[in-house]
C-alpha cells in the first residue's frame, strides 16, 4: 500500500494533465496529418496540411496583422504600464484609488470593454469623432480604415490590460532598495541614469516576465478584433488565432486549424526564445 | 486496507455515474419511442411546431412525438454539429440551411427521403422540378424537404425614392444609380453624407453575401448557379461570368459614389426607420418590425431585386430555404416522414404564414386559392407571394460557407473598398474556389 499511496496522490493532477494537456497536444499533432471535419471519418492526408500552410497566404497576413499589433500593443503597454508604476511609485494622494482605477478594465469583460470601445470609435456616432469634429479636425475611420484598425485595437488592448502590468511594475519597483538611489544622488546622477543603471537592471526579472506575458497574450488576440471589426476590413485585422478558429469552427478543418495551431506554437516559441535573448543582453 | 476499498467505492460511483448518463434504453412492454421535433427557437415557429405537434397527438397517439426548439447557442449550425458530434441528433429537425444539408449527406448522418415510400409523389405535387433538382444531392438521392422560403426583395421607401415606372418596377442598374443621385444628402453639412440610397452588411463574413451579392446575381443571370458539378462528379466555380462582374460593378459604383454608407450604420436607430437610407435588401421578416416600430408614418413596399437594364422576364432572387431532414438516429424514419407531411400540407403552411410571415416552398402560393383570404388580410406580404416563385437556394456543395467566404474576400477589396476591378476580383474568387475544390 505504502508504495501505491504517492501515485494516488499525484493521480488527480496526472489525470487532470493527461486530459486537458497531454491528450490534447498529442491528438493536435496527430490530427495535422489528417483531413477531418468532425462529423466524417478521418482520412490520412500526409504532410498535406504542412505544404498548404506554407502557400496560404491569409495565414501569413494574419500573423504578419499579429506582429503588426504586437509591434504596437508590447512598447506601449509597457512604456505605460511603467510610467504609471513610477507615478504611483511615488507618495501620492489617492494612490489607492489611482491603483483600482487603472487595475478595473483588467477585471471587466473583455466583450464589455471591446463593446464600449466600438462605441467610442465609431465612424458616424463615435464620441471620439465627435470630438474631432467638434474641434474642427476630420473624422478618422478607427475601425473601418485597414491602415488604422489594428492600431486602434492595440491601443483598446492596452488600456485594457495595462493595470495588471502597472501591478508587476509597482512590485518590482517597490524591490528597489532606497540606499542606490541614495548613493547615486550623492554621485550626482541624473533622474535617467539612475532609472537605467539602477532600476531597470533590478526589475530586469520583472520586465522579462511583463515582456513575455504581453506577447503571450498579443499573440492570443482574439477577442477584440472578433467583435470590433470581424478580421475587416481586407483582413487587416484578422489575428492568427481567429484564423485558426475561422479554420476550425467556420469551415470544419479541424486537421489543417491544427497545423496552423502547431506552426503558430512554434513561431510564439521562437519569438519568446529571441526576447529572452535580447533583453537578456541588453539590460 | 481501507484506501484500496475507498478507491473501489470510487470507482464504482464513477461507474454508476457513467452508465446512469446513458441515452433512454429502448422501452418494452409494446411502448413505442418518442419521436423529437426539433424547432427553431423564434416565438412564431415554437407556436407552430406546439400546435402541429398537437395535431399529430391526436390523430396518431400511437405515435407519440415531442417538439423541442433548438438549444440556444451561437448559431443553430453549431449546435446540429454538436449535437451530430454528440449523437445527440433529434429524429426531425426543421430550419436546416440548405448549404449544411450536403455536408451531413455525405457524413451518412441523414436519412434518404426518397427512399420513403411515397416521398418522391408528394413532393413532386408539392414543388416544381427546379427546385428537386436543386434539392438533390451530388448522390442522387434526396435529403431534405423544401419548407419555407424567406425571399430578399428591395425594400424602398416610397416618399424618398419613386421605383415605379411606366413599365412598372424593378429597378435597373442605371435607375437605381440615379435614384441614388437625389437621395444622397449632407444634412447638417459638416461635409459628409448623412442620407444615403442604401445600405448592406459590408462585413467580409461568408452570409452577408446571401443578403447582396448572391440575390443580385441570381437576379442578373436569371437563376445561374455559383458552383456546378462536371460530368466526373468534380465541382467547380461557375460564377466567374458577366453577371458576377456586372453586379461587383454595380456595387462598386454605388459604394463609390457614396450611395451606399460604408461605415456601418447599425449602431444607431435602425437607419430605414430613421429614414436615414432609402432602400435595404431585406426579407419578409421587415415587414412585421416596420409595422411595430415604423408607427403607421413610413410610406413603404417591396419590389425586385435591382437587374442589368437589358435584363427581361422575371426576377429571380436568393429565397433564403429552410428544410426539414430526418437524422439517422431515428429509429420510425416512416413515422417521422408522415409527421413532416402533415405540418407541410396547405393548412400546415397557411398556419405557418399566419403565425411567423414565412412563406411555405411551395407551387403557386400567389395564386392558390387556399392561401388567397390570408394575402388579402396582409397586402404587405403580397410582393413576397409573388417572388417567391422565383427563388432559388444554394448550390448543393459542402464547402458553400467557405465559397461564400472567398467571395467576401473578394467583394470587400473590390465593391467597398475599390482595390480591384470586377474582373479580377471574380477571377480571383473563381480560381481560389476552384483550388479549394480541388480543380
Amino acid at each position: 500500500m505504502k508504495k501505491l499511496t504517492p501515485y494516488l496522490l499525484v493521480s488527480p493532477y496526472l489525470l487532470h494533465f493527461a486530459v486537458f494537456v497531454a491528450f490534447p497536444v498529442v491528438f493536435s499533432v496527430i490530427l495535422t496529418f489528417h483531413d477531418w471535419n468532425i462529423i466524417a471519418p478521418m482520412q490520412y492526408v500526409g504532410g498535406a496540411n504542412y505544404a498548404r500552410v506554407v502557400q496560404d497566404r491569409l495565414f501569413w497576413q494574419a500573423i504578419g496583422n499579429t506582429l503588426r499589433f504586437l509591434v504596437v500593443h508590447i512598447p506601449l503597454q509597457i512604456g505605460v504600464a511603467l510610467l504609471l508604476a513610477e507615478l504611483l511609485n511615488r507618495t501620492v494622494r489617492g494612490a489607492a484609488f489611482f491603483r483600482a482605477a487603472f487595475f478595473l478594465p483588467v477585471i471587466v469583460s473583455g466583450v464589455v470593454v471591446t463593446i464600449l470601445w466600438q462605441q467610442l470609435l465609431g465612424f458616424n456616432s463615435g464620441l471620439l469623432n465627435r470630438l474631432l469634429v467638434g474641434v474642427g479636425l476630420p473624422r478618422v475611420a478607427w475601425l473601418d480604415d485597414a491602415g488604422v484598425a489594428m492600431y486602434s485595437i492595440a491601443v483598446m488592448a492596452t488600456w485594457k490590460n495595462v493595470g495588471l502590468y502597472v501591478i508587476l511594475f509597482l512590485v518590482g519597483l517597490q524591490s528597489v532598495p532606497v540606499a542606490y538611489y541614495e548613493a547615486a544622488d550623492m554621485e550626482g546622477a541624473t533622474a535617467w541614469q539612475k532609472f537605467r543603471y539602477i532600476t531597470l537592471p533590478i526589475i530586469n526579472p520583472t520586465l522579462f516576465t511583463v515582456v513575455v506575458l504581453s506577447t503571450i497574450g498579443g499573440f492570443s488576440l482574439f477577442i477584440e478584433p472578433y467583435i470590433m471589426t470581424e478580421g475587416g476590413p481586407m483582413n487587416s485585422t484578422l489575428s492568427a488565432v481567429m484564423y485558426i478558429y475561422k479554420q476550425a469552427f467556420q469551415y470544419y478543418n479541424m486537421g489543417y486549424s491544427a497545423t496552423l495551431g502547431v506552426c503558430f506554437a512554434l513561431i510564439i516559441l521562437l519569438v519568446v526564445v529571441l526576447q529572452r535573448r535580447f533583453i537578456e543582453q541588453e539590460v | 486496507m481501507k484506501a484500496p476499498s475507498c478507491f473501489r467505492r470510487g470507482l464504482g460511483v464513477v461507474f454508476f455515474l457513467l452508465t446512469s448518463c446513458r441515452p433512454n434504453p429502448d422501452p418494452v412492454g409494446g411502448q413505442t419511442r418518442e419521436l423529437v421535433f426539433w424547432c427553431s427557437n423564434n416565438g412564431g415557429e415554437i407556436t407552430f411546431a406546439r400546435e402541429m405537434t398537437a395535431n399529430w397527438q391526436r390523430t396518431r397517439p400511437d405515435k407519440p412525438l415531442r417538439y423541442q426548439p433548438i438549444p440556444e447557442g451561437q448559431s443553430s449550425e453549431e449546435i446540429i454539429l454538436a449535437s451530430v458530434v454528440g449523437k445527440t441528433t433529434p429524429d426531425i429537425y426543421a430550419n436546416m440551411w440548405e448549404g449544411s444539408v450536403e455536408m451531413y449527406a455525405k457524413a451518412g448522418v441523414l436519412v434518404p427521403l426518397d427512399t420513403i415510400p411515397g416521398f418522391r409523389a408528394f413532393i413532386t405535387a408539392r414543388c416544381d422540378s427546379a427546385v428537386l433538382r436543386e434539392i438533390t444531392s451530388a448522390d442522387g438521392h434526396i435529403y431534405q424537404v423544401p419548407w419555407k422560403v424567406n425571399p430578399i426583395m428591395t425594400l424602398c421607401n416610397t416618399q424618398m425614392v419613386s421605383p415605379e415606372t411606366p413599365t412598372g418596377p424593378p429597378y435597373t442598374y442605371n435607375r437605381y444609380l440615379r435614384a441614388g443621385a437625389q437621395v444622397l444628402r449632407d444634412g447638417d453639412g459638416d461635409g459628409y453624407v448623412d442620407r444615403w440610397l442604401g445600405y448592406t452588411a459590408v462585413r467580409a463574413i461568408w452570409y452577408e453575401r446571401l443578403f447582396n451579392f448572391y440575390p443580385l446575381y441570381l437576379a442578373a443571370s436569371d437563376g445561374a448557379p455559383l458552383i456546378v458539378t462536371g460530368s466526373t462528379g468534380k465541382q467547380r466555380a461557375a460564377f466567374n461570368n458577366h453577371y458576377a462582374v456586372g453586379v461587383f460593378r454595380f456595387l462598386q459604383e454605388l459604394y463609390r459614389r457614396h450611395y451606399f454608407a460604408r461605415e456601418r450604420l447599425t449602431a444607431t436607430r435602425d437607419p430605414f426607420l430613421a429614414q436615414r437610407i432609402a432602400t435595404q435588401f431585406t426579407g419578409p421578416w421587415t415587414v412585421e418590425f416596420l409595422e411595430k416600430f415604423g408607427e403607421g408614418k413610413l410610406a413603404y413596399s417591396f419590389y425586385p431585386m435591382p437587374v442589368p437594364d437589358a435584363h427581361r422576364g422575371p426576377v429571380y432572387t436568393y429565397g433564403n430555404p429552410k428544410q426539414i431532414v430526418i437524422f439517422n438516429t431515428c429509429r420510425d424514419p416512416t413515422a417521422a416522414w408522415q409527421f413532416i407531411k402533415s405540418m407541410i400540407d396547405q393548412p400546415g403552411d397557411l398556419r405557418l404564414l399566419e403565425l411567423t410571415g414565412q412563406f411555405p416552398r411551395r407551387r403557386a402560393v400567389d395564386t392558390d386559392p387556399f392561401f388567397a383570404p390570408f394575402l388579402q388580410r396582409n397586402p404587405r406580404l403580397l410582393p413576397f407571394a409573388r417572388q417567391s416563385q422565383y427563388v432559388k437556394g444554394i448550390d448543393n456543395c459542402d464547402k458553400m460557407v467557405e465559397v461564400l467566404d472567398i467571395i467576401s474576400q473578394e467583394y470587400e477589396a473590390c465593391v467597398v473598398f475599390n482595390k480591384k476591378t470586377p474582373e479580377a476580383a471574380i477571377a480571383d474568387a473563381a480560381d481560389a474556389v476552384n483550388v479549394l475544390l480541388g480543380n
